[in-house]
């Protein structure tokens, strides 16, 4: 029965391969053009002195680089960074799939259900951390009045005091609007799962745990494995929430701030450039890792 | 005819010989009819379409407005001016970007350009002035003030401080009396609202942030602008900041003013105190009065904030572009800009004439600060100001956290400031 | 007998609590925003827990709508055309990058899964691997080629950028979609005579129903959300979008959370009547087929 799932070879050599290439061009036209062309000129960039405040362009190779692993506040941003997508991935991989779980379980209102559960993703970013800073304000926000009321809090608490704490709040306002992608990938994977596989591990006399590890994961690995590698992404691109919330602090500042202040800021631009595509590196490899390691976790026989 | 400059009449003489043929008559008056000018500010330098109707309606000119937000603006016109085209024929300048706009040279001198006279007569309009040259010209007033909640000084008992021993003192009795229990709003949070304070408190203790060669003159503990930093950092210790403050930008702290949480507000600039007397808005209107900002020299001292308007080096039509500029250098533009957006007007005589007529809340004060609104940095906005500025804002945070001393602080915002102001 | 039923209604309550927990987790900020834009400016400021504000507002709504509105005291404009104009422009640009998003990445996935051709896995990769770069690396290049192409501040820029941004992950999507599908099902239709796009069309993509739509809700989200790309290429309202304009209601020196937030509960609209609407599409039976 599994063996139907097993790896679909291409087929029909040859005769294929003219229709494959007139399928992908414009992946290909619109990739080239407006992705991968002006990342080679950054990259091209990043190679020389850029700042619009100097004359001339001299070359200085990895100078850049190099400057960028003596940078204490470049080394700061990147072990927050580092941080913020050990708790933002793990808090919309969880969460994400539990929602994606329960939706595909709940039969009465799951359409509602399934609008509330992407609400927080059709917020516009910046309203998402209006209202957030709203609720974590630390002498009128909701957060604090709450826990006051509950008897949980003597006294407000300045959340972002502490690094870590400032840390996972950010975290838990961009998990709060990621979360929604994470589980409707998942869920499109879970609702193309066979329910008679279902059916046939129940007479094998397999147990929800042993259905789930047996049946379900290996079924949403490469569901997983794409909700994975976008939420990566997602992290490593964190900027507004950790932006509007706590503004340049060293304790929260990631490395997409650190761009945006370099290049944009104090125009030193290819230095910023070179940065961003040293992150753009961190999050190739970081994905790279899970994909590879949920790909051959479920491979299934 | 005296000196007309050479660039204008040349624009004008190639924009009449376009027109001659058409309309002779009007080519004098409207040297630039039938051109869009596309102009970049922020909503509060967007003026209302009656106005600008009437630009049109003087000169000929369509306006095409671009409005972004603050946070935005800038970014737009660093991207524009990298892939080397202008934003707009007009944009916004904020004083702070001067050194850096003024070094990469990407906004052309307006002088000869401009009506000089309308220029003279706006006294923060020297801030725009970079090697010399008037880079762009101020449409809207903001320098620092100090704001107090009357009614919470007269529960207490309490004079209005002119000293900031006396505010401190102030600021007891007032806690002590059950008034308020934060009196002193001022943000400690990582954002330039924190670093614009801690300068003005360097001010009022006497002293500057650099000398003529941009050395640091904050890092000794007899230093102004040390001892602001202490001041800010044993007042949040003390109880007369609020502790969140560490958490709270500039706008924060208006809310808590407005609320009548705090009975001072440090960080105030002065047009904030139409919105604190506005009913609607605050549960304080009224009580909010301005006073001549603290010092210990006896010089109410501060420094101007102004935002501008000027051309980027490679826009379409910079004589159109110089058109507006004049135009909104006018009294009636300016007086329109105050009645609709809240702008205060940049130039002095404008702002007389609103003090006189009454139009002003405490207009006598505003006009007396204004005279002792200079240049943050006299020499001006050196190309790494911003890079200091978010040192001061995340070191000063540090500092008010209890993570680093005051010592650290300042010695670690110099030595950021040396290295940004090397490369 | 009872232990059973015991151990159903155990798993109702545990399944009606998920879902609540659910609810509160995503309505709560939601919520905590609606009572921002029906709460007077003069009483945001609470040092008590209010769930409801004590007198109601539409002030902000009627900003929003009206024809006149109040800033800092001053009778001005209402902000209703431009808030309009916005809006539109963010129903057009993420329908219409949707809508090529989708189309390109149904055919192109396929072609990954079914067709070979030289360099095809390098490509793919090549292509999902361009997800991780920042907005910020390729920003000042797609700038100067967009002026070039004379495409700044026009529907089509705006929608290309967006298609480039978000084709990886939906192709990424439909190729894990395609390759669940039983390819005995496209034989028997090739071996029937029917062409390769006939079969694509007529036999895979209705099979796929639920990962098209999926990809398609991906997609428009994350061009509704957008930010960065507006900001520098849509100058003006002829395309700028919400995104773009609701931080203009953050003045330099007063933050009009009423606004804003209410701004924010109109923009959420159009995407949950998407996801209302679609939803039986993506949530369907359509599967049973497929399961031989």
């Amino acid at each position: 029965m599994f063996a139907l799932f097993n790896r679909l070879r291409p087929h029909g050599k040859g005769r294929t391969g003219l229709l494959g290439l007139a399928y992908v061009t414009p992946v290909i036209v619109i990739m080239g053009a407006l992705v991968i062309i002006p990342l080679i000129a950054t990259a091209w960039d990043s190679f020389y002195s850029v700042n619009p405040m100097k004359a001339g362009k001299p070359f200085v190779g990895l100078g850049n680089y190099t400057s960028l692993l003596a940078d204490p506040n470049v080394r700061q941003s990147w072990s927050n960074t580092f941080l913020y997508v050990i708790f933002t991935v793990s808090m919309e991989t969880i969460f994400g799939l539990a929602a994606a779980l329960l939706l595909n379980r709940v039969k009465f209102g799951r359409s509602f259900l399934l609008a509330a559960l992407i609400l927080p993703w059709c917020l516009p970013p910046v309203v998402n951390a209006v209202v957030w800073g709203w609720i974590f304000n630390p002498s009128y926000g909701v957060l604090n009045n709450g826990l006051i009321a509950l008897g949980v809090l003597e006294d407000n608490k300045v959340w972002f005091n502490d690094r870590v704490t400032a840390l996972f709040m950010i975290s838990v306002v961009h998990a709060w609007r990621m979360m929604p992608l994470t589980a409707i990938i998942l869920l499109a994977a879970l609702q193309s799962i066979p329910r008679d596989l279902y059916e046939a591990a129940r007479l094998d006399g397999a147990g929800p745990i042993k259905m789930f590890r047996k049946v379900t994961l290996p079924l949403i690995g490469s569901g997983l494995a794409i909700a994975l590698s976008q939420s990566t992404v997602f992290a490593f691109n964190l900027f507004d929430e950790a932006w509007i919330l706590n503004g340049s602090g060293y304790d929260t500042r990631t490395v997409m701030i650190q761009v945006f202040m370099s290049a944009f800021q104090n125009l030193k631009f290819s230095y910023g450039m070179a940065l961003s595509i040293l992150a753009m590196l961190a999050s190739i490899v970081v994905s790279a890792v899970y994909v590879l390691r949920v790909y051959r976790e479920t491979r299934f026989e | 005819m005296s000196h007309m400059p050479s660039t204008k009449l040349l624009l004008a003489a190639l924009a009449a010989s376009t027109v001659a043929f058409a309309a002779p008559a009007l080519a004098q008056d409207k040297p630039y009819d039938g051109q869009t000018l596309s102009v970049l500010l922020p909503p509060w330098g967007t003026l209302p379409k009656e106005m600008t109707d009437q630009f049109t309606a003087d000169t000929g000119i369509t306006l095409d407005s671009q409005t972004l937000g603050w946070d935005e603006i800038r970014t737009k016109i660093v991207t524009s001016m990298i892939a080397n085209t202008a934003p707009a024929s007009a944009t916004e300048i904020d004083w702070s970007w001067v050194g850096q706009f003024g070094a990469a040279g990407w906004y052309q001198p307006l002088d000869g350009l401009v009506d000089a006279e309308a220029v003279a007569d706006a006294p923060t309009a020297k801030i725009f002035v970079y090697d010399g040259q008037q880079l762009a010209v101020p449409y809207n007033n903001d320098f620092r003030i100090l704001i107090y909640n009357a009614k919470h000084l007269a529960d207490a008992g309490v004079a209005v401080p002119t000293t900031p021993d006396e505010m401190l003192d102030a600021a007891r009795a007032i806690k002590a009396a059950g008034v308020a229990d934060y009196p002193i709003g001022l943000p400690l949070s990582a954002t330039e609202g924190s670093a614009t304070a801690w300068y003005l408190l360097t001010k009022a203790f006497g002293g500057d942030l650099f000398d003529a060669d941009f050395n640091p003159l904050f890092t000794s503990p007899d230093s102004a602008g040390y001892k602001a930093m202490e001041f800010e950092v044993n007042a949040l210790n003390e109880g007369l900041i609020d502790p969140s403050a560490t958490g709270l930008k500039d706008v924060d702290i208006q809310e808590l003013f407005k609320n009548g949480q705090a009975s001072f507000d440090v960080a105030g600039w002065a047009g904030i105190i139409s919105v604190y007397n506005d009913a609607t808005k605050s549960k304080v209107a009224g009580d909010a009065h301005l006073a001549l900002m603290i010092s210990t020299t006896g010089t109410p001292r501060s420094f101007g904030l102004p935002e501008a308007v000027g051309i980027p080096t490679n826009a379409d039509n910079a004589g159109a572009a110089a058109a507006f500029i004049d135009w909104i250098q006018q009294p009636e533009t300016q007086l329109g800009a105050f009645h609709t957006l809240g702008n205060l007007p940049p130039r002095l005589s404008v702002l007389e004439s609103l003090s006189n007529s009454g139009e002003l809340i405490d207009g006598d004060v505003l006009l007396k600060q204004a005279a002792y609104a200079e240049p943050l940095i006299a020499q001006g906005t050196p190309s790494w100001y911003p890079e200091f500025s978010a040192a001061v804002a995340s070191n000063l945070n540090l500092a008010a956290k209890g993570q680093i001393s005051v010592q650290d602080a300042v010695d670690r915002i110099a030595a950021e400031a040396a290295a940004a102001a090397q490369q | 007998m009872s232990a059973r039923l015991m151990k159903k209604a155990l798993m109702r309550a545990g399944l009606a609590f998920a879902v609540l927990l659910l609810l509160f987790w995503s309505l709560g900020p939601i919520y905590w925003s609606l009572v921002t834009s029906l709460t007077p400016p003069n009483d945001l400021v609470s040092s008590e827990l209010r769930l409801w504000p004590d007198t109601l507002t539409w002030e902000h709504y009627a900003k929003l709508f009206g024809a006149t509105s109040i800033s800092q005291g001053n009778e001005v404009q209402s902000v209703w055309p431009q808030f309009s104009r916005a809006f539109l422009n963010s129903i057009v640009t993420a329908l219409a990058a949707t809508l090529v998003t989708v189309a390109i990445a149904a055919f192109g996935a396929y072609a990954f899964v079914r067709f070979r051709f030289p360099g095809r896995d390098t490509l793919f990769f090549v292509v999902v691997a361009t997800m991780a770069i920042p907005a910020y690396t390729v920003m000042i290049p797609l700038y100067r080629l967009m002026i070039a192409m004379k495409l700044i501040d026009t529907y089509t820029g705006v929608i290309f950028i967006y298609v480039s941004a978000f084709l990886p992950l939906a192709l990424w999507l439909m190729r894990s979609v395609y390759q669940a599908i039983p390819i005995s099902l496209e034989e028997a239709a090739y071996l029937d005579g029917a062409g390769r796009t006939h079969t694509l069309i007529k036999i895979v993509l209705p099979l796929s129903t639920p990962g098209l739509i999926a990809a398609a809700l991906l997609t428009f989200l994350n061009a509704w959300g957008q930010f960065m790309v507006p900001l520098v290429f849509s100058p003006t309202l002829a395309t700028k979008p919400l995104t773009v304009l609701i931080p203009e209601f953050v003045t330099r020196n007063y933050v009009d959370y009423g606004l804003m937030n209410a701004a924010g509960i109109i923009a959420i609209v159009p995407p949950i009547l998407l996801v209302i609407f679609l939803n039986r599409f993506l949530v369907s039976g359509l599967m049973a087929g497929s399961g031989k």
